[in-house]
């Protein structure tokens, strides 16, 4: 099965699905490859799009204060790239990165709004949701079923983490006692803060309860009735206002179970940030699915680009197997959002660091050739840093367009592009801005690939 | 100060400490061990476990006949965490198998006494049917068995025994000092207290000092000398059951190496390297890595598929021979009197030794005390057995009655033997605690909180000790956070020391990790550093976190 498109996007997380979309709206035929689960479906499923610079340990009041700080000091960081753009003026580069961000946050708001995930939260400040071990962290938009109201401005609420027996995932003691210290040391509400454990059989199961079988419990009335009635002898006993519970809203109905639970409990109930196999992440990654092909474009699920033709200076074709069939898909243009390590878009090992499907060029975070390094010279002594790892901010780096460049600067293949985490320059998790880097990466090589497009077509 | 009077204080709670700590309180001797960190944190913690036949130090007769009778001795006492591993050989060349095999003739000797067939020589075929992954290309090899023990739980088992017999064991104690009369006669030890911040003080005519590679420090504290060869040893730990055979072979150097099937993992070890370096900051190398590695690929061409989640990295306490290669150092023991020595009286050190010959040693040792205490009770530890291995246990039962699954329980059985049953009564009354905590392992939430409340652990990294908790593939990923929960309840912890516990696991599997960082395992820890610092905050948190040896400097 041989066939030709405008547009072959390879990678189907955050960045690929969000490229595709604002290809198809942009008029071009567009077919996506993903090879397996993306890290996006992995992900918390909360949007950050800049909270600390490296090494920093005080976070960014709003996304605009983080992209101004990064723009000036870290002229190559992903953001940074759309302020470099041929019609932008030297004093329109901060400008030009902080309105390229907010326009695609609006647009990815805007997208997800009639979806099973509708987004809060702005560009105009970062919020801190609460995790599962009871810590903060800031991001820029949460999931609708993540939001906790007026949880830390009510000086009347009451708090109330609710567990589950034989969900391992969450603790609720120890996530109340976390966020009870840190909210006294702040001395700012809620006050009150309670814990309690809950039954519930999802399929008549008891022990080793995941998220998502929980989640798909929940999506069926007599679980979310059962769960409901359990929650509300502790709400009622400690006069909870607020709850908060592992993210297990449901995978198809999590909006609509929240306003019942709230109905039927009268507290507001919102999900805690968890750890994959994550539930919110899931949901996010079907809903951008969903816009996706709801704009036009095609999934080819299970799909690995595997080889390519190049030809003066272009891309040709790429070759996409599937365990039992394979097909040569030309294309007008390509992009490259195959992942860090966890997607499979680098690889590395005792001999340095490569891009898995073209063999481009990887540089480090500092922008050093990353083809010999070994993997364990660029790490830490330390675990768990706000210095990071380096070696998770070794990737490809691109010019002004989102095209991949070689030693000399110059672009590998002039109708190639890349976003996402395959990118060089910034380590998503010291700084989160996983998502936000993915989305705004996304956006803007869409947009250029959409230029390109029309201007080779003419 | 607190001050106490003890008959004799072990100083160290390793392989040889615990096991004299045992000895010492079935004979009935008022026992105190000390352990500056956690039971079989040092170098018993980096080893395989291999309780050798002594195959290898057949230019020894006297060694090989101690190390068969003690696999006896130790399949007596603690059969329920020993395993029998079968063992290839194999050789590409007749140079190789060696004009004279008399290796043979001395694994013939004591085979029978334990229980295993003399060593056959195998075809290529005979070989690869029992070994898939060797390369067929082999001309020949040969096929005997080994025992392997779990090092964390013998260590455990026998400070547990100790405990039984009225020792007391005190974890996170470190000996700073010791005082002699102007005779130069042992009177105490001082130690801090690292749980407590506080200072204390026993009283003692005698000391066992089975401090390993700080055994001459220790020394010193009394004004005595001992002189060790320190020697590093370095382990690569492979993310599944590789082979199901274990490999020995020469590597590169000629040196004997190993790959042997060991829980869910595969080790591939050792290095040997004359070592300077503080024993709490040693890390594997890249050249030891590639030296394990690159030794074995001829023999197994696919060893490089699988993931290296760690290693691990020990120093052996040898007996102070120079001027020859570490393999050529005699692998006896000494037991030095410093009475004799350095006219310190009530001073006893080991210096060499294997895991092995943890309870003979013992047993000399202790024999030497009593004689000093004018005491004449027997050794017994070669005929009781440890806790666990009362009985046969019987999984397919407990798995009915308790409905847990068989191959936790199998899991389970292996660490406990026969304790198994108190854990699986805790999930009457709490069914939920049936739940997989460590996925890798597997292990359940009773396990843990058992071993919370009987075992003494006072961090994360203890309770992976006791039950492996965070060793398999993931490397603690996603059990890290579960465990600290548990931990956090049972032990009531505050919010910060719960997010300590989280950092300090994280940390020291880190230490193993990072040395081979390469492959798949990228993509494991990006997972890891999106858990605990991207999504968790922790990166940015603000509790008190000590920084552990191996992360000082930059």
């Amino acid at each position: 099965m041989d066939f030709h498109t405008d547009l072959l996007v390879i990678g189907g997380g955050m960045a690929g699905l969000v490229a595709g979309t604002v290809a198809t709206e942009k008029g071009l035929e567009t077919v996506l490859l993903r090879k397996g689960q993306s890290a996006t479906a992995y992900s918390s499923g909360a949007v950050d799009v800049i909270g600390y610079l490296p090494e920093a340990s005080a976070p960014f009041i709003s996304p605009e204060e983080g992209l101004t700080a990064i723009a000036g000091l870290y002229p190559l960081h992903p953001y940074s790239i759309v302020g470099y753009g041929e019609d932008v003026s030297p004093e329109q580069v901060v400008d030009t990165i902080i309105s390229r961000t907010k326009t695609a946050i609006d647009w990815l708001k805007e997208h997800l709004s009639k979806t099973r995930t509708p987004l809060v939260g702005d560009f105009s400040s970062n919020i801190y949701p609460i995790t599962i071990l009871g810590t903060t962290k800031p991001t820029c938009l949460i999931q609708q079923t993540m939001y906790p109201a007026d949880l830390e401005e009510n000086e009347e609420s009451t708090l109330l983490f609710a567990g589950i027996r034989g969900f391992p995932e969450f603790n609720s003691a120890a996530a109340a006692k976390t966020y009870l210290e840190d909210r006294v040391a702040l001395s700012l509400p809620p006050r009150k803060v309670a814990h309690c454990e809950i039954r519930t059989t999802p399929f008549g199961e008891t022990l080793n309860l995941s998220q998502i079988e929980i989640a798909r419990h929940l999506d069926h009335n007599e679980g979310l009735e059962d769960f409901a009635a359990q929650l509300k002898d502790h709400t009622d006993r400690v006069g909870a206002t607020h709850v908060a519970i592992p993210p297990i809203l449901g995978l198809r109905n999590a909006v609509a179970n929240q306003t019942k639970l709230k109905d039927l409990l009268s507290a507001h109930v919102f999900e805690l940030l968890g750890f994959p196999p994550s539930v919110p992440g899931l949901r996010l990654q079907l809903a951008l699915e969903g816009i996706f092909q709801e704009s036009g474009g095609k999934m080819m699920v299970g799909h690995e680009a595997k080889s390519f033709k190049l030809k003066n200076g272009v891309v040709e074709s790429v070759l996409a197997q599937a365990p039992k069939r394979a097909a040569t898909i030309s294309a007008k243009a390509f992009i490259l959002a195959s992942g860090k390590f966890i997607g499979g878009g680098l690889t590395g090992d005792e001999n340095g660091i490569r891009e898995t499907i073209f063999g481009l060029m990887t540089v480090t975070g500092s922008y050093h050739s990353a083809e010999d390094i070994l993997p364990s010279k660029s790490t830490n002594r330390l675990a768990i840093t706000p210095e990071g790892q380096p070696v998770y901010a070794t990737g490809l780096t691109v010019d002004p367009n989102f095209r991949p460049i070689q030693e000399e600067g110059v672009e590998w293949a002039g109708n190639l592009f890349a976003a996402g985490s395959v990118l060089a320059g910034y380590n998503y998790s010291v700084e989160k801005s996983g998502l936000g880097v993915a989305l705004t990466s996304g956006y803007s090589a869409a947009l250029n690939v959409s230029d390109y497009v029309k201007e080779v077509s003419k | 100060m607190g001050e106490s009077e003890f008959d004799v204080v072990v100083i160290g709670g390793g392989s040889t400490g615990t096991a004299v700590a045992r000895d010492c309180a079935m004979r009935g001797l008022r026992t105190l061990l000390l352990e500056r960190d956690d039971i079989a944190s040092a170098t018993v913690g980096t080893c395989a476990g291999m309780i050798s036949s002594g195959l290898k130090y057949r230019r020894e007769p006297d060694i090989v006949r101690m190390c068969s009778r003690e696999v006896v001795n130790l399949n007596r006492i603690s059969r329920h965490i020993i395993m029998k591993v079968p063992i290839l050989t194999p050789f590409f060349s007749l140079e190789e198998v060696g004009s004279s095999t008399d290796y043979v003739t001395s694994y013939a000797n004591h085979a029978e006494e334990r229980d295993v067939p003399e060593m056959l020589f195998l075809t290529p075929d005979a070989a690869v049917e029992l070994e898939p992954k060797l390369n067929p290309d082999i001309l020949a090899s040969v096929y005997y068995e080994e025992f392997f023990i779990d090092p964390f739980r013998l260590c455990m088992l026998q400070a547990m025994d100790a405990m039984n017999h009225g020792a007391i064991v005190k974890t996170y104690c470190e000996v700073i000092d010791i005082e002699t009369d102007d005779a130069g006669s042992v009177e105490g030890v001082v130690y801090y207290n690292r749980v407590t911040g506080a200072i204390e003080k026993a009283r003692t005519k005698t000391i066992v000092n089975s401090a390993g590679p700080w055994a001459h420090k220790v020394a010193e504290f009394a004004g005595a000398k001992l002189e060790l060869r320190l020697n590093k040893g370095a382990h690569v730990i492979l993310d599944r059951r590789v082979v199901n055979v274990g490999l020995v072979l020469k590597a590169l150097d000629n040196r004997w190496i190993y790959l042997v099937p060991h829980e869910n993992t595969t080790l591939l070890g050792t290095t040997a390297l004359d070592t300077w370096e503080d024993p709490d900051s040693l890390v594997a190398s890249f050249d030891e890595i590639e030296y394990l590695l690159q030794s074995f690929e001829k023999h197994v061409p696919t060893i490089r598929e699988a993931r290296i989640i760690r290693t691990m990295a020990g120093v052996r306490p040898l007996v102070p021979q120079w001027n020859m290669p570490e393999e050529d150092v005699t692998r006896g023991y000494e037991v030095i009197d410093h009475e004799t020595t350095d006219n310190v009286k009530g001073l006893v050190s080991f210096t060499g030794g294997k895991l092995v010959m943890c309870r003979i040693m013992a047993e000399d040792a202790t024999d030497l005390i009593m004689k000093k205490l004018r005491r004449t009770t027997k050794c017994k530890t070669h005929e009781k057995p440890l806790p666990g291995n009362e009985d046969d246990v019987d999984i397919v039962a407990l798995s009915k009655e308790y409905g847990v699954h068989m191959h936790a329980l199998e899991r389970m059985r292996a660490r406990r033997g026969t304790e198994i049953v108190k854990i699986l009564e805790l999930t009457r009354d709490h069914p939920e605690w049936k739940t997989t905590i460590c996925t890798c392992e597997p292990i359940i939430e009773a396990e843990i909180r058992y071993a919370i409340r009987e075992e003494f652990p006072q961090t994360l990294n203890d309770l992976r000790r006791r039950l492996r908790l965070g060793t398999g593939p993931c490397q603690g990923t996603f059990c890290t956070y579960k465990a600290a929960g548990i931990l956090a309840d049972e032990l009531d912890l505050s919010g910060d020391d719960f997010l300590v516990d989280i950092l300090d696991f994280r940390a020291e599997r880190w230490k193993g990790i990072r040395p081979s960082m390469r492959g798949e395992q990228l993509a494991q820890e990006e997972l890891a550093q999106g858990m605990y610092a991207c999504v968790g905050n922790l990166d940015q948190s603000d509790v008190d976190y000590d920084i552990k040896p191996w992360e000082e400097g930059t």
